[in-house]
């Protein structure tokens, strides 16, 4: 008998003896096995509710924070105050900084969208897999690459030795400087969003029945009118999702605007530098729950209105 | 050209044309880093005169991010390894069970993707600084579990959905005890969502930024923030080389993910 023979068969031995030790310590449990399947439930899903709990627990402590008194050398002091929340409304640059940021956000959540339902419709609707292999590529080298690596590689096309001013100056236009303008974000935070809105959109388009656009074609309508009048009105439960995930992942992005924006930045990074410049525990504590309410109040908005979309599909299939 | 288009795309050439130039924005900045990790010149200029490989070997010689490397991988792994057992029972828990507020479980489960992650950090800064963990390497791999675990629970809850309970019942008919069932019957099955779920959540800690700007210390610098640190500093091309790993990983993860489950399972989790 050879070795690896001999190997496999002591594993196969050492497995089996495992086994027997866990049954053997499952039965000595105090469990009674006939009422016990609900309740085991209840303990299954206990590590992932005790996980989520730290975030919960800690918006519980963040609105605590809130209220409590601000002090540069102690940073935090046990005084409950409302100061913090007046400071919300004298505070004008965080005004500008939030319109700004809800103004970006609305324009590339539409853009994002806008370039994500073709993407999303070929990957589903091509009938060549190579080319679905290639644009699901497309749609994972940027999702498994992370926001900073792609920050970096905008600096380095639009920077002022980058990409774009070589192919300026090479057909005799002069340089132009993009890094710091509102271009540079718009771009940025729509290549970050793109693989996030095809794939909330690819499962509403993949349960669109073909037959449906075919029937559409019979009665004469063209492939626009197809899209226009069958695609769009079935997707849209995608379209919700994407929206949703487009605008609240926009409204709290850090690095692009950082990277990119130069002074432009968003509310994130507004918080960033109360939380790490003055630490200013108290005051980000209310930025921070502004800025949560006005993100779930969005996400209620359209889903009172639209439903849950594709998100609900994927919480709840009873 | 339309005639190419159909040959690619089949049916809707407009389409593809358009999809085409999609995938040019979608990859551009990750391929013109590796084209840039090249160039030899001090400071990045797009096209580089010469190509060399010198900032791959300063990487080497400079070890300034090769512990940031090792401490993002060990934070990955160690989030990877929690999430697995966390994902699996949840989502079994949920799906085979009979849970009262089901439905609120499950809104509450999505806590992480609501909460911004600006702000995930901020309570992981405070919770985790009262504790004493700030500085720990493992505490940033717990928190890029708490703000990822949504994917696993997912990825693996779409497993569940798929697998027909009959097939534990016949294994149990034929005489298997309830660990053996899970062991031969209930694990295989749930394989495909539990390798495309760790493979998330280890390509996602191993690039998670901001919350892990946040919480790490010079102890726990992981790789992002060290790139981040850099890119603020100056325009070094030795950045290019250290970021050009990223893009192979993710071209690797892909590869290894179409292997392994399929590309496709990822539109469905």
């Amino acid at each position: 008998m050879s070795i690896r023979d001999e190997f496999h068969k002591s594993s196969t031995r050492l497995k089996w003896r495992v086994i027997d030790a866990l049954i053997d310590l499952k039965e000595r449990l105090p469990f009674d096995s006939t009422s016990v399947s609900d309740r085991f439930g209840y303990v299954l899903i206990s590590s992932g509710i005790l996980l989520v709990s730290f975030l919960a627990v800690g918006m519980a402590l963040l609105l605590e924070y809130s209220f409590l008194t601000y002090d540069s050398i102690e940073i935090v002091v046990y005084e409950y105050t409302l100061n913090n929340w007046l400071r919300l409304v004298e505070t004008t640059a965080f005004h500008t900084v939030f319109v700004r940021t809800l103004l970006y956000s609305a324009v590339v959540t539409i853009g994002s969208v806008g370039l994500g339902i073709p993407y999303a419709y070929l990957v589903v609707r091509t009938e060549r897999p190579l080319f679905r292999y290639f644009l699901l590529f497309g749609l994972f080298v940027p999702f498994f690459t992370g926001v900073i690596i792609r920050a970096y590689g905008w600096l380095i096309i639009l920077g002022k030795t980058g990409l774009v001013n070589w192919l300026l100056k090479t057909v005799g236009i002069g340089t132009v400087g993009i890094i710091g303008t509102p271009i540079a974000i718009v771009l940025g935070l729509l290549q970050y969003l793109l693989p996030f809105t095809v794939l909330m959109l690819t499962p509403a388009i993949a349960s669109i029945d073909p037959d449906l656009e075919r029937a559409a074609k019979n009665c004469g309508a063209n492939q626009l009118e197809t899209f226009r009048h069958v695609v769009l009105p079935l997707a849209r439960p995608g379209i919700t999702a994407a929206t949703i995930v487009a605008f609240t992942l926009s409204m709290a992005n850090y690095s692009i605007p950082d990277l990119l924006g130069g002074t432009n930045s968003f509310v994130a990074n507004f918080i960033y530098n109360k939380i790490f410049g003055t630490l200013n525990y108290p005051f980000a504590a209310v930025l921070c729950l502004v800025l949560v309410v006005v993100a779930s109040v969005f996400v209620f908005g359209v889903f009172k209105l639209y439903g849950t979309g594709t998100l609900g599909v994927e919480v709840d299939d009873e | 050209m339309s005639g190419l288009l159909r040959r690619i795309g089949g049916d809707h050439p407009y389409l593809t044309a358009f999809a085409l130039f999609e995938f040019v924005f979608l990859v551009l900045p990750s391929v013109i880093i590796l084209i840039a990790s090249f160039g030899s010149d001090q400071i990045i200029s797009f096209p580089p005169t010469d190509l060399s490989l010198k900032w791959y070997a300063s990487l080497l010689e400079e070890q300034d991010y090769i512990q940031p490397f090792l401490h993002s991988v060990i934070a990955a792994t160690f989030c990877t390894a929690i999430s697995i057992p966390i994902g699996v029972m949840t989502a079994l828990g949920l799906n085979r069970y009979d849970i009262r507020f089901e439905h609120g479980i499950q809104i509450y489960l999505l806590l992480p993707f609501t909460v911004p992650l600006v702000v995930s950090g901020f309570i992981l800064l405070l919770l985790f600084g009262r504790l004493g963990w700030i500085g720990d390497l493992w505490a940033v791999g717990l928190a890029l579990t708490i703000i990822n675990i949504p994917f696993m629970i997912w990825s693996v809850a779409s497993s569940v959905n798929a697998f027909d309970p009959t097939l534990e019942h016949a294994a149990q008919s034929l005489g298997a005890e309830e660990i053996q069932t899970f062991r031969y019957v209930t694990l295989p099955a749930l394989m495909p969502g539990i390798i495309s779920g760790s493979l998330l959540m280890f390509i996602l800690a191993l690039n998670e930024f901001v919350v892990s700007l946040i919480i790490t210390t010079t102890a726990t610098e992981t790789l992002p923030v060290a790139i981040y640190g850099a890119i603020r500093g100056n325009i070094s091309p030795q950045i290019a080389a250290v970021a050009s790993i990223y893009v192979v990983i993710a071209i690797v993860a892909i590869v290894v993910a179409d292997r392994l489950v399929g590309l496709e399972r990822f539109l469905h989790s």
